[in-house]
Order: structure tokens, then C-alpha cells, then sequence
């Protein structure tokens, strides 16, 4: 069992501790409770009253701590996989198009080669560093406000433009790039995104054409992500 | 908690509901506030507005998207709704500093006493139209010439052609195509009744063989090699085999490369259809459809072609041509034995005495074989500038021919194109005019005394370049030019200041028979105007004004459009407005709901097809068979002899442009392409003594030079190679000048040279 699953079985059972907690505390009195009648609770020997305070500090406080830190590391780290990316479909496209063997597009490529491992979306389209993160999962916010609200149209485009660094992040200073002599005397338009490797690198996805309704592969691009 | 409040059964109070709603109703508003803020966050861009246009070098025409920001272009980059699917160069990448370059041309400029001096526009075009008027006065008609460019726009070459051969009534119209496209467009003129390739790039998608020679796609044409590479990648078994007598950068990366004596490979051609003959790899049944043999001068039978080619078997051949027997054979079965087979040629095969012969074989390996008319399967010669087809073979702007296919020595073609130019018949000279380097001699000798040279530069791109700027020193030479400095403007007598890409607007038509609009963004620098707005002018000053009704791009598009369809050219759905919505269409076109054509020739596909049943059909031939000549192979004349015992052959670099009076101003694509060397087989090099960096002499029959050696083990031996784009190494002063007997198309790829290292 990966360590995602692990904290969505444990996010879920503390879930569920902390529901059967509240309800539990919403029905108790606990002006009428004693002080003096014990209670055993495993080898521990507890007031009544102490017991309820303890389950309600638990209830109130210890479980939805526990519960907004599970949820967080899933947010911030289940978003990261493809799989979260899937979920939406208008992402469809560019999965299928990522999973299919016969797809020469980049994305593709780096998928079937294992040039990338895991989270194959997130690697490419998070910026580097906690600044770099923190964009992207803005970004998915506002893709999910989008998406949730209906407020998009197909096919849809990268806002603003793809930054190189999540290119040369692994490329530069690779023989293969540096021996390119364009690739030298553009060192700084590359540097700051002004002039982007895919222009000469090719297509990262499936084209707007081929993801606009309508189109001859706008169908197979669509077909539920297994 | 509050005891005091009025619980409910469930233990809940109003209240508490209040606040339960109240505080979904923050959490909401929260989200949207983060929204909201987040839709402001807009990343940074790096332009305002993005506009679509086409790159402004060479033949595969690109699509790009212009960045503007302010008036002024911030960013270029590639359309992914465009056919190459937004993939382009490293020079179409640099395309925003292009309007910028330094030493541009602001004004008009004479040459007085020798130096050029400023002028306005109304002096400088006076004293173009007098000389003009004066040199037909004296000479007649033909002692004027206009020599163009694959670069200037669509309009503006059919109004120059229009202009000269229907108002001055001269031929002498050519240009800059004829040293780069003349024997393609005559091979496959010959071969299928009509000119332009019958596939498109799509086809590279879909190949299994994909057999290049005489070009080096990589460097000069990235998005193809690229797309080529994409194929391959998809698909594993698709094999890349490449013709060059060097390893390129495109052989690298081959599966296989033959690296042949330059000026042989018709003896390749030639014993590939042998092997293809001997090991029944005909397609007999596709031959016995739509294929006619012919001599030259007769049609003759599949049995003769078989005949003819014995003397081709590889065996025979190998030697001269310098590749091994076993290995043509190879080549032979992998091109005949493809699923789809694609070939992809250009310079290496259409600059040579030989052009129009192994064009048309080249054709004809695919016409035997069947691999034609389906996806993957097409004969496909690569353009190098982008608007040769277009502009310039469509519009029938050079010496011999007329618009939309028709041609000069034709009567009934001459009769029906003064009809739809409204000219009286006998108005267009029975003449061929003069090809770019008979115009050339002609000036030298004082048969042409005045020329208009527009959107290119021949003191550095003709061969034996010397004989040529001798010849301009001579003429009344009137150069419309983007810079002041470039080779040509040295020579001129008037120097006009040119407009450039989308400072001005027009269709641009490249390779694939694809018409792409490019629209006016930004206002040339200084006086500057269009090529269209000079011509437009010089019409009038020269009294034919009326002749030239159409005069805005929009208006001479929909003429030549209106023109194109009484022709196998039909492009009458191209509409400006649907040039202006979609990206590109390739013709034949002939509706307004019409897609355009991928396929040429293809039942289904081309809507000039008429013969229903047949899957293909040549319909610019009368018999609608394409023909496959026999074709015998003749050694160039620059063949090696003891004085000069190398042969030099010419190409280019990824970063630079044809003569680079554009990209080598660009700083980045300057330094990655560096100086131009002598590129030399080290084997040689040690033979002659000659180290890395030392200074050479080449010498040939046309012209020395030296320059900058540089070792490698790429040319085969034998063989010395330079780029032709530095004006500190003209290489063109070396190059021999002789040209193909059909086409007129100089042979830049075979000079015997000599080497030595230079004495300081």
C-alpha cells in the first residue's frame, strides 16, 4: 500500500471518528454528568465528566486538526497525480493522448519513455520551488472554479505561456542540449521564457483543432479515461 | 454553550442555524473571492495581442503567431491550428527582432556621382520611369527586365508580371526561383501536364520509407525534419534514407545514408528503377492505369524502359557513383517495398545540369512503383523560399511562362490570357523571356539597359557571382531592398526602400500548394512602402496606369483568383475572408465550401478528377497518364580533372537564411551559426597539408577565394563544402555557372575546385 492510499484510509477513518464523536457530544448533557462516577476505559480510570471533556476536546479540536492536515496533504499532494487531472474532462484529451503508445506528441513521449516516472502532469506544469508549487495549485483552483461553474469553453488553452524552466530543469547542461549551438546564444531568452522550446520542440498535446467538438479526433480524444 | 436558548427536539436553535448558514455563506464567499482573484492574477505575458501570420523565410511556411504589444512585435510563436502544428525554427523563433535589424532602409536613394545620395520618393521613381521609358525608346521592350523573388507577396509578382508582359510587352520577367525551383517545376510539369507537387506535408505523417535526397532538412527546414522525426518516433519501423554527399545533420540521423559523388545520383535514380524492374517490384497493374513511358520524344513501352535501364544495374553504376552495389539494391527494395513511401528532395537535385532529368525520375520511382495518391505516398520536392510556388510558378512570373500553368510559346495560352487581362490580342510578345542568368549576360553585353530588382539579392545568390556583378555594374539597376548594405544595393542605381513581412499585407503560397494570408500589423520604417505600392506607381509613371486596375492587395487577389479558374489551378473559393479566418487552404479550391486539396490527382480529394471509377487521374496530361521518362545519365561538366580535383557543393545552416541579408543581422542566430568556413574531409586535409583554422585557396574555372578551413569527417572524400549565406565567404564567386538545358537552373551543387592551403 503507497503512502496516498494509506492517508486517504487513515483521512478517512479519523473522518469518521470525529462524526461519531460529534454526535455523540451533541447529545450529551454535560451539566448533568458526575465527577464521581468512574468510568474504565481500557486500563485508564476516568470521571465521567473528565471522560465526555476529553472525547469533546477530541471531537472539537484534535479530530479536525487531524482531519484539515489529512485533507490538505491529500489536496495538495493527490493533486499532483494524473489521476486528479483526469477528473476532469476536459483534461480527457490530453490524458488519453499522454497514455497512448502510437502519440508522438511531447507529453506522450515523456510518458511511455519513463523520462518521467509519476505525477507526469504536475512535473511539467509546476514551477519550480514552493513558489513554483503554490501557482500551480492556484491555478488548479481556478480551474476547478471553472470547471465546476461551467465557465470554460473547448478546446481549452494554456493561460499566459508554458515556462522553460520545467523544460530545463532536466534538459540543461545535458550533452544533448548544450551541444546545440542555438540553444548557446539564445541561453537567455530561453532563460526567461521569451522564447519558448516548443516552438522547435513541437506540439506538447493534442492541437486546438484536434480538441475542438467537432473535430475528426475530437471523439477519440474523448473516450473515458480508464 | 448557551443554556439560555430555545432548543429545538433535535438539540438545534435558530441561531444555530443562522450561524451554520452564515458560515457556508463566508466559506463561499471565501472561494469566490479567491476566484475572482485568482482570474486577475493573470500570468505574465509577453504580448497584448496575438495575431496570425506566416514565417517570413523559407518554403515550408510556417505558421506563427504574432505578439504585439505597443505598435511593436514582442514575441513570434508557432500556430498549433497552422499545418505545421506550431512547430518552427530557431530562425522563425527569432522572427520579432526582424523588423528591427540595424542599417534598414528609410528613403529613396540615387546615385550621384557614384555615391548613393537621398531622394524623395517622387525624384527617385521620375528618374526610374524616364530610364525605362528611354531604354524601350532605344532598344524596344525587351532591353527592360524585372527580376523578382519566391520572397515579394502574390500580388505583387502577378502585377510586375502583368505589368511587364502585358503593359512594357516584355518577357523578361524571372527571378530568384529560377536558381532554386526551375527544374522541379519543369519536372513535374513534364511528368504530369502541370507544375506543383501532388501531395502534401501531411504525407510525411503516414510514410513507412521516407527517402530524402539533395536536401538537408534539418537545417534548412526544421518543422519537416522535425515531422519526419515525429513519424519515426510513432511509428518505429519507418526508415529514413538519405541521399547527400555529405553527412548532414538530416544523415545523422538516418537509417541509412549514401553518400554519392556529387553530380552522379541520376546513375542512382536510374539503377533503383533497374532493381525495381529485375525483382518484379513493379506496380504493374497502377503502370498499366495511368502510366505512359516516354524517350523524350516518343512514347515508348515498359519493355524499352526495362531495356534502357540495363546498362543502369548497380553493379555497373557503382563505382562512379560511389556507393555500393548491395546498398542501391537496398535502397531500391525498402523505397518499392513500403507500405507508403515519401520523397523528399530539393536543391541537391533541382541545382544541377541534370535537374529537370532526375526530377523527373524521381517522379517516375514513383509512378512505377504505386507509391502516389495515398497517404504516405507522394513524390514531394521541398521549397526554399516561401513564396516560390505561390508567387511566382502559380502567377507564371518567370521568363517562359504565363499565369496559372499557361506558357509563352503557347499561342492559344497567350490569346486567352490577354482576354482575361483585357489586353488586345498580340499584345503579349511570342518571346520567352530572358532566364535569371541569360538576364544576367544580357546585362553584361547591354541587351538589357534598365532592370527592376525587387525582394532579393543576386550579387551574392547567382553563380560565378563576379561574371553577374560585373554585368549589374553595367546596367541601369533599380533595387528595391529592407537594407542599405545588402550585395545588390552595392550595384544599384536607385535604391528603394522595401517594406517587409507584416508591414505589408498579401497571400503567400508555399510548398504544398497551401495559400496563407499575411496581414499589414505594424508601418514600415521611414519612407519605406510595399513592393505593390512601387510597382503600382512605376505603372503609372510608365502610361500604364489603366492597365493595372487592381491595386490593392484585396482587389488583386480577387483577379487573380477570379483568373485562376478558367485553369487546373482553381482556387476560386479562396476567398480574402476565409484567408483571413482559416489557416491556409490548398488549391485546387474551386468553391467557397470547398476544404481544399491534400490529395492532387485523387478521385475523392481533387475536385478536377472528372473520370468517375478511376481512383487517380493525370488530368493535366491529355491522355491523363502521367509520364515516366527514360532518362540517360550525362557526367556534369564539372567533372574532377587533375587541376581541380575536388568538387565543392554549397548549402546552408539551421540559423541562416538564403543570402542572410535578414537573419544574419540577428544577433542570436549570428552567433549560433558563426562564420562561414571551408568545410574540408580531413583525409584530404592531411593529404594537402591543411590544418583546422588554416586559410584556403579554392580556385575553380569561374573565380578564387579563400577562407577559414575547417576538418570534418562529413563531406566524403573528395569533396568541399560551404554555406553560401556570409558575404565574407561569397562562396557564389567559385560556382560554376552552367545551367540545366530545360529549366535554366545553374548547377550551384557540382564545381570542380582546387584546394590549397593560401600563402599568408
Amino acid at each position: 500500500m503507497d503512502t496516498a492510499t494509506l492517508v486517504r484510509v487513515l483521512g478517512t477513518v479519523i473522518c469518521l471518528v470525529g462524526i461519531v464523536l460529534c454526535w455523540h457530544i451533541g447529545r450529551t448533557r454535560f451539566d448533568g454528568l458526575s465527577s464521581e462516577k468512574l468510568l474504565s476505559v481500557a486500563n485508564a480510570h476516568l470521571s465521567q465528566s473528565s471522560f465526555w471533556k476529553l472525547s469533546a476536546f477530541a471531537g472539537i479540536v484534535l479530530v479536525p486538526l487531524a482531519a484539515v492536515g489529512i485533507a490538505n496533504y491529500h489536496t495538495f499532494e493527490g493533486v499532483q497525480e494524473v489521476a486528479a487531472c483526469a477528473r476532469c474532462h476536459v483534461m480527457r484529451p490530453m490524458i488519453n493522448d499522454l497514455r497512448n503508445p502510437e502519440s508522438n506528441t511531447l507529453a506522450a513521449r515523456h510518458y511511455k519513455n519513463h523520462w518521467i516516472v509519476q505525477n507526469q502532469c504536475y512535473d511539467c506544469h509546476s514551477d519550480y520551488g514552493l513558489a513554483g508549487n503554490m501557482e500551480a495549485k492556484m491555478e488548479g483552483f481556478r480551474h476547478l472554479a471553472r470547471y465546476t461553474t461551467r465557465t470554460y469553453s473547448e478546446p481549452i488553452e494554456l493561460r499566459g505561456r508554458f515556462n522553460n524552466d520545467n523544460c530545463l530543469k532536466c534538459h540543461q547542461d545535458m550533452p544533448k542540449f548544450e551541444v546545440v549551438k542555438s540553444h548557446q546564444s539564445m541561453k537567455a531568452l530561453l532563460a526567461d521564457s521569451s522564447t519558448s522550446c516548443l516552438n522547435c520542440h513541437g506540439q506538447a498535446h493534442p492541437t486546438r483543432a484536434e480538441r475542438t467538438p467537432g473535430s475528426a479526433d475530437y471523439a477519440k480524444l474523448m473516450e473515458v479515461v480508464k | 454553550m448557551d443554556t439560555n436558548d430555545q432548543k429545538s427536539e433535535s438539540g438545534l436553535g435558530r441561531r444555530d442555524l443562522l450561524k451554520v448558514l452564515g458560515g457556508v455563506a463566508v466559506a463561499n464567499g471565501l472561494g469566490a473571492s479567491t476566484w475572482a482573484a485568482l482570474e486577475l492574477l493573470v500570468p505574465s505575458a509577453t504580448a497584448d495581442t496575438w495575431h496570425k501570420s506566416v514565417c517570413r523565410y523559407c518554403g515550408t511556411g510556417c505558421g506563427v503567431l504574432v505578439g504585439m504589444r505597443d505598435g511593436r512585435v514582442t514575441d513570434v510563436r508557432g500556430d498549433d491550428l497552422a499545418h505545421n502544428k506550431g512547430v518552427i525554427c530557431v530562425k522563425g523563433s527569432m522572427l520579432r527582432a526582424l523588423p528591427y535589424v540595424k542599417g534598414r532602409l528609410t528613403t529613396p536613394k540615387i546615385r550621384r556621382d557614384g555615391r548613393l545620395v537621398d531622394a524623395t520618393w517622387d525624384e527617385a521613381m521620375s528618374h526610374v520611369a524616364q530610364t525605362f521609358k528611354d531604354a524601350i525608346a532605344a532598344g524596344g521592350p525587351d532591353s527592360v527586365a524585372f527580376y523578382g523573388s519566391g520572397q515579394l507577396l502574390t500580388e505583387e509578382s502577378y502585377t510586375a508580371n502583368k505589368l511587364f508582359k502585358a503593359g512594357i510587352r516584355t518577357n523578361n520577367v524571372d527571378g530568384n526561383p529560377r536558381l532554386c525551383m526551375g527544374s522541379a517545376a519543369a519536372g513535374y510539369t513534364q511528368v504530369y501536364g502541370k507544375d506543383e507537387p501532388p501531395g502534401s506535408y501531411e504525407d510525411i505523417d503516414y510514410a513507412d520509407c521516407i527517402f530524402t535526397i539533395g536536401a538537408n532538412l534539418f537545417e534548412c527546414h526544421p518543422p519537416l525534419f522535425e515531422r519526419v522525426q515525429q513519424r519515426r518516433r510513432a511509428s518505429k519501423g519507418t526508415r529514413l534514407i538519405v541521399v547527400d554527399p555529405r553527412r548532414t545533420r538530416t544523415a545523422e540521423h538516418a537509417d541509412i545514408h549514401l553518400a554519392p559523388v556529387p553530380g552522379t545520383d541520376l546513375l542512382l535514380l536510374n539503377a533503383m528503377a533497374q532493381v525495381i524492374c529485375e525483382e518484379g517490384l513493379l506496380d504493374t497493374s497502377f503502370i498499366d492505369k495511368h502510366v505512359r513511358f516516354s524517350d523524350g520524344q516518343n512514347t515508348v513501352d515498359l519493355a524499352a524502359f526495362k531495356a534502357f535501364l540495363e546498362k543502369y544495374k548497380p553493379e555497373a553504376v557503382a563505382s562512379e557513383l560511389g556507393i555500393a552495389a548491395h546498398q542501391i539494391r537496398e535502397v531500391a527494395f525498402l523505397f518499392a517495398r513500403s507500405r507508403a513511401t515519401t520523397s523528399l528532395w530539393t536543391m541537391g537535385i533541382n541545382q544541377r545540369t541534370q535537374g529537370v532529368f532526375l526530377n523527373n525520375m524521381l517522379n517516375g520511382l514513383h509512378l512505377i512503383t504505386g507509391h502516389i495518391g495515398r497517404p504516405g505516398a507522394t513524390p514531394f520536392s521541398v521549397t526554399g523560399q516561401p513564396n516560390a510556388c505561390g508567387g511566382v510558378r502559380d502567377t507564371g512570373a518567370l521568363g517562359h511562362l504565363l499565369p496559372a500553368g499557361h506558357v509563352v510559346a503557347n499561342e492559344g495560352h497567350r490569346r486567352k490570357v490577354e482576354q482575361l487581362w483585357g489586353v488586345e490580342p498580340g499584345t503579349i510578345s511570342d518571346k520567352p523571356g530572358l532566364d535569371a542568368v541569360s538576364l544576367f549576360r544580357a546585362m553584361g553585353d547591354g541587351r538589357v539597359k534598365a532592370a527592376l530588382v525587387m525582394c532579393t539579392n543576386p550579387a551574392q545568390s547567382l553563380p560565378a557571382a563576379d561574371r553577374y556583378r560585373a554585368a549589374m555594374e553595367k546596367c541601369f539597376l533599380v533595387v528595391a531592398e529592407i537594407v542599405e548594405d545588402s550585395e545588390t544595393a552595392q550595384f544599384a542605381d536607385v535604391l528603394l526602400p522595401a517594406a517587409l513581412w507584416i508591414e505589408k499585407e498579401g497571400v503567400t503560397g508555399q510548398g504544398e500548394r497551401r495559400y496563407q494570408l499575411i496581414e499589414k500589423l505594424m508601418d514600415p520604417p521611414g519612407q519605406a512602402r510595399s513592393d505593390l505600392d512601387i510597382l503600382v506607381d512605376l505603372a503609372d509613371r510608365l502610361g500604364h496606369g489603366a492597365l493595372i486596375n487592381a491595386r490593392t492587395p484585396e482587389d488583386i487577389w480577387d483577379e487573380w483568383r477570379q483568373f485562376s479558374v478558367s485553369s487546373m489551378y482553381n482556387f476560386k473559393g479562396m476567398t480574402r475572408a476565409r484567408l483571413e479566418k482559416e489557416r491556409g487552404l490548398q488549391w485546387p479550391c474551386p468553391s467557397e465550401d470547398h476544404p481544399g486539396t491534400i490529395r492532387r490527382y485523387v478521385a475523392g480529394d481533387d475536385p478536377l478528377v472528372t473520370t468517375t471509377g478511376s481512383a487517380m487521374e493525370f488530368y493535366g496530361q491529355p491522355d491523363k497518364k502521367a509520364v515516366v521518362f527514360l532518362r540517360p545519365y550525362v557526367p556534369s561538366p564539372e567533372h574532377t580533372t587533375e587541376e581541380f580535383p575536388f568538387y565543392l557543393t554549397t548549402g546552408r545552416v539551421l540559423e541562416q537564411w538564403h543570402t542572410s541579408t535578414m537573419t544574419g543581422r540577428i544577433e542570436e542566430l549570428a552567433r549560433a551559426s558563426g562564420d562561414a568556413v571551408i568545410e574540408i574531409n580531413d583525409q584530404d586535409a592531411w593529404k594537402l597539408q591543411i590544418a583546422e583554422g588554416d586559410s584556403v585557396e579554392v580556385r575553380s574555372r569561374f573565380g578564387t577565394l579563400q577562407g577559414r578551413a575547417r576538418l570534418a569527417s562529413s563531406p566524403r572524400r573528395g569533396v568541399v563544402f560551404a554555406t553560401f549565406h556570409d558575404t565574407k565567404l561569397l562562396i557564389n564567386r567559385v560556382v560554376a555557372d552552367h545551367v540545366d538545358p530545360v529549366s535554366k537552373e545553374p548547377e550551384f551543387k557540382v564545381t570542380a575546385v582546387s584546394l590549397r592551403k593560401a600563402v599568408a
